[in-house]
């Protein structure tokens, strides 16, 4: 097939596959819905007991901001550094390198796929839960610019896994980078919290890294604030990101290379 | 009596709610099983083998019917049974595998009530009887399979059960493995006249371990009897096996049926219902160069083979 | 008993023996801890305090849901692994040998890496805890209850695998456990917070246990003795009911 159409047919194929797996979408909703029920209570109760209004934030806002950033950390697969790692690990990865579609570009494109469906799923049921618990957001034009903040969220969040778990390609246990790496997604991407409730020192920190191109972006924006410089700052960390990881697996290419798959 | 079986049925319902399929694992099969006897339990895939095992030894319960083991209901009295018998199935290892044997053994005794003295006892005679005591402080990761195997048959003997089930032992041992495990179940019964209740696809199990055979298709019995009498009455073919010294035609005879005919060698099958041996040998060496001539009895897969095909007895 | 104990020494040198990537597992579970500790003192630092609760006490829940999961998914770590047991016929063993099954079968495992999980929560305990003799005698009961509690949770909806044929239940009831408790109760209100104190009892796990370490009070630690006794109960119940279902993998009732 021509190199220009890899990309569609990977990711279609694999968000196909992703639908079929009924049974797996169904429990990965219930989780959603089961987080976001726990997040948004935490910090209603939080905004509750501050006379209506956190760093910022309504109850409504927060509400919103609860589901969305959740939704697009909960539709992610949770074993695809793992996973990864161990492609690299057992040699398929070494296989991959020999086809013409560049592996990495293959394998994101399949990741978005299979992760966009559930993204939907997600965000329609986090739409709901805002609606029915909450209310409409405060500038509802925000929603439309959260759409696609949300899959560039999931983009950056995929390409920077892949880098993560390039380092697979020199230290078997990948799977203790991704850990840290989804803790720091929660803290400094405003995945638990908003970063406008860290203190000074942190959010400044949180500002200069990619991390909140993951949660916070999409997640501000569905909270009601129409702020489209974000969407700006997602594309430029997800190009940081591609660059990233591709310089990672030509390296680890190159050592494969050298050492053998 | 060690295992009376009585119209032993097992249903498993699978699919689900309007699309059930009831599958009938074990069809109103009956058996008796006399103490000390060397018992092979044959059967083709999926013909009940592992299920009726599982409800002898108490994992499952029947549908319907009656089972006495030792005299009691196994899926009832599972523990009280469990003490008295041993189960040693291909699959699934007793032993603990980053440990070694010797700390597996140790926690069995536990179990089985055995107090130390009892358990060093115990654990040197099985080392001795079954030439594995070298082993028996490895860890079971570092053991080969056949090295494991006598070591997982240590741990179901360890408190002198009566009888013993064991499911596939042989399956993935090479040749010789195969051999000495047969020489050893031979000899544990033959010293404590433990009941041995064998299944196995591998005839040579068979043919080495059993005294009796009982075939079972489509969850039933459908043969019964001593191994030595099966091939004997069971199919009235013999296979006659010529040399030639020269090529040459076959004169064409009743009764025989020829398997395969080169420019060196003639097999036949001859149906000794139809023509006597005697007969068809006349003929032969009369009529065919002969260098060399065999009478043999059918292998006994092919013996199996046309059981399995057999409706219930 | 001697069999129990035997069997359990047995679990932890089989853990002990199995050595490959313990240490960065270990770090991967203090690290986690650790961030938990750090999302709450950043909540609170700037939330104040929430229905009754402050960076203080959610420490005392966090050191009780720990100890108390670290003992259920570390020692007693096949609790969470009984509805696949029981799906994939992998319950032979333990039926094979004369031992009350589900007690061997909770014994026959340990992960360290949990282990990891409780040792933080002690470590928790006794530096925000104010650990005077009594208040650490509270702590040793509600962390067993605890413990008890979830263990007995996770066999109950592991169990529910013998009747269904399938393991949702079990996943989502280990999830929904762990999740809800590691947040105060308090934070829901009306028929939410009814679940958490019946069907799902996510509120004994945690809340229940730091509120009495703060404020013990005896009618509280009895009841919650109670819904531990009683979710033992249940989970030994419905494990030996399901038992009679098995199927031991020889058919695959999965459609």
């Amino acid at each position: 097939m021509s190199r220009r159409r890899w990309p569609e047919v990977t990711a279609g194929t694999a968000a196909l596959r992703a639908v079929a797996e009924r049974g797996g979408l169904a429990i990965a909703l219930v989780f959603y819905v089961l987080v976001v029920a726990v997040l948004a209570a935490l910090w209603r109760a939080a905004v509750d007991s501050n006379g209506g209004e956190v760093a910022g934030y309504t109850v409504v806002a927060i509400t919103w901001y609860a589901a969305m950033a959740e939704a697009v950390t909960v539709s992610l697969n949770q074993r695809m550094i793992r996973e990864i790692g161990d492609d690299i690990g057992s040699g398929a990865v070494a296989v991959e390198l020999l086809r013409p579609a560049p592996v990495l570009g293959v394998r994101v494109a399949g990741a978005l796929g299979r992760t966009l469906p559930r993204l939907a799923a997600c965000c329609a049921a986090g739409a709901v839960l805002g609606l029915v618990t909450a209310g409409v957001p405060e500038r509802p034009a925000a929603l439309a610019l959260a759409v696609p903040s949300a899959v560039l969220a999931v983009a950056c969040n995929i390409v920077a896994q892949h880098a993560f778990a390039g380092v697979a390609f020199w230290w078997r246990d990948a799977g203790s980078a991704w850990f840290l790496y989804q803790k720091l997604v929660f803290i400094v991407g405003g995945m638990l919290i908003p970063l406008e409730a860290l203190p000074g020192w942190l959010e400044a920190t949180a500002r200069l890294l990619p991390f909140r191109a993951m949660a916070y972006a999409p997640a501000r924006l569905a909270a009601g604030h129409v702020e489209p410089v974000l969407l700006l700052e997602q594309v430029a960390w997800l190009a940081l990101l591609a660059l990233a990881a591709g310089a990672v697996f030509r390296a680890g290419e190159r050592r494969l290379q050298v050492v053998g798959g | 009596m060690a295992i009376e079986v009585r119209h032993l049925t097992k249903v498993f319902e699978t699919g689900r709610r309007r699309a059930v399929r009831r599958v009938e694992a074990v069809s109103d099969l009956s058996l008796t099983v006399y103490p000390g006897e060397r018992l092979a339990y044959i059967g083709p895939n999926g013909a009940g083998k592992s299920t009726s095992i599982k409800i002898l030894t108490g994992i499952l319960h029947p549908t319907s019917g009656e089972a006495r083991v030792l005299g009691l209901v196994p899926w009832l009295e599972r523990r009280r049974l469990a003490a008295r018998i041993g189960t040693l199935f291909g699959q699934r290892s007793l032993l603990w595998f980053e440990l070694t044997p010797r700390q597996s053994y140790r926690m069995l005794a536990a179990i089985y009530g055995l107090d130390r003295a009892q358990e060093h006892a115990r654990v040197a005679d099985l080392a001795d009887l079954l030439e594995a005591g070298d082993l028996f402080d490895l860890p079971v990761r570092n053991l080969s399979l056949g090295q494991r195997m006598r070591c997982e048959l240590a741990a179901c003997m360890l408190h002198e059960p009566d009888i013993l089930f064991l499911d596939e032992p042989t399956i993935g041992l090479d040749l010789l493995a195969k051999q000495r495990f047969r020489e050893l179940l031979v000899r544990l019964n033959a010293e404590r006249r433990t009941t041995i209740f064998l299944t196995s696809h591998d005839v040579a199990d068979i043919e080495h371990v059993a005294q009796r055979a009982v075939v079972i298709n489509h969850g039933a019995v459908i043969y019964d009897s001593e191994v030595a009498a099966m091939r004997r009455t069971l199919l009235s073919t013999k296979l006659v096996e010529v040399g030639l010294s020269e090529p040459a035609p076959l004169p064409s005879t009743a009764g025989v049926t020829v398997l395969e005919h080169t420019e060196t060698a003639v097999k036949l099958s001859v149906d000794t219902a139809v023509r006597s041996i005697r007969s068809v040998l006349d003929e032969l060496l009369d009529g065919l160069p002969v260098s060399d001539i065999s009478v043999l009895d059918p292998p006994l897969e092919q013996v199996i083979a046309a059981i399995y095909a057999r409706p219930r007895a | 008993m001697r069999g129990l104990l035997a069997t359990l020494r047995n679990a932890v040198a089989e853990a002990r023996a199995n050595r490959a990537a313990f240490a960065s597992q270990v770090t991967i579970m203090v690290v986690n801890d650790i961030v938990w500790v750090l999302f709450w003192t950043l909540f609170f630092r700037r939330v104040g305090t929430v229905r009754g609760w402050d960076g203080d006490r959610i420490l005392l829940l966090l050191a009780v849901i720990t100890c108390g999961a670290g003992i259920a998914l570390g020692v007693l770590a096949n609790a969470r692994r009984v509805g696949n047991m029981a799906v994939d016929g992998q319950l032979d063993g333990v039926l094979a040998l004369p031992v009350p099954p589900l007690a061997h079968l909770l014994l026959r495992r340990v992960e360290p890496v949990n282990v990891g999980d409780f040792l933080f929560g002690v470590v928790l305990f006794a530096v925000v805890g104010s650990p005077t003799l009594g208040r650490a005698g509270v702590f040793v009961y509600v962390v067993a209850c605890a413990a008890t509690i979830v263990t007995s949770f996770l066999v109950l909806t592991g169990s529910l695998a013998f009747f269904a044929g399938r393991n949702e239940g079990g996943e989502l009831g280990f999830h929904a456990m762990l999740l809800l408790g590691s947040y105060p109760v308090d934070i829901f209100a009306g028929a939410a917070k009814v679940v958490l104190y019946t069907v799902v009892p996510a509120a004994f796990v945690s809340t229940v246990p730091a509120r009495l370490l703060e404020d013990f009070d005896l009618a509280g630690a009895a009841w919650l003795g109670a819904v531990a006794g009683a979710f033992a109960a249940a989970a030994w119940a419905t494990f030996t009911l399901g038992l009679r279902r098995y199927t031991s993998g020889s058919v695959w009732t999965r459609a």
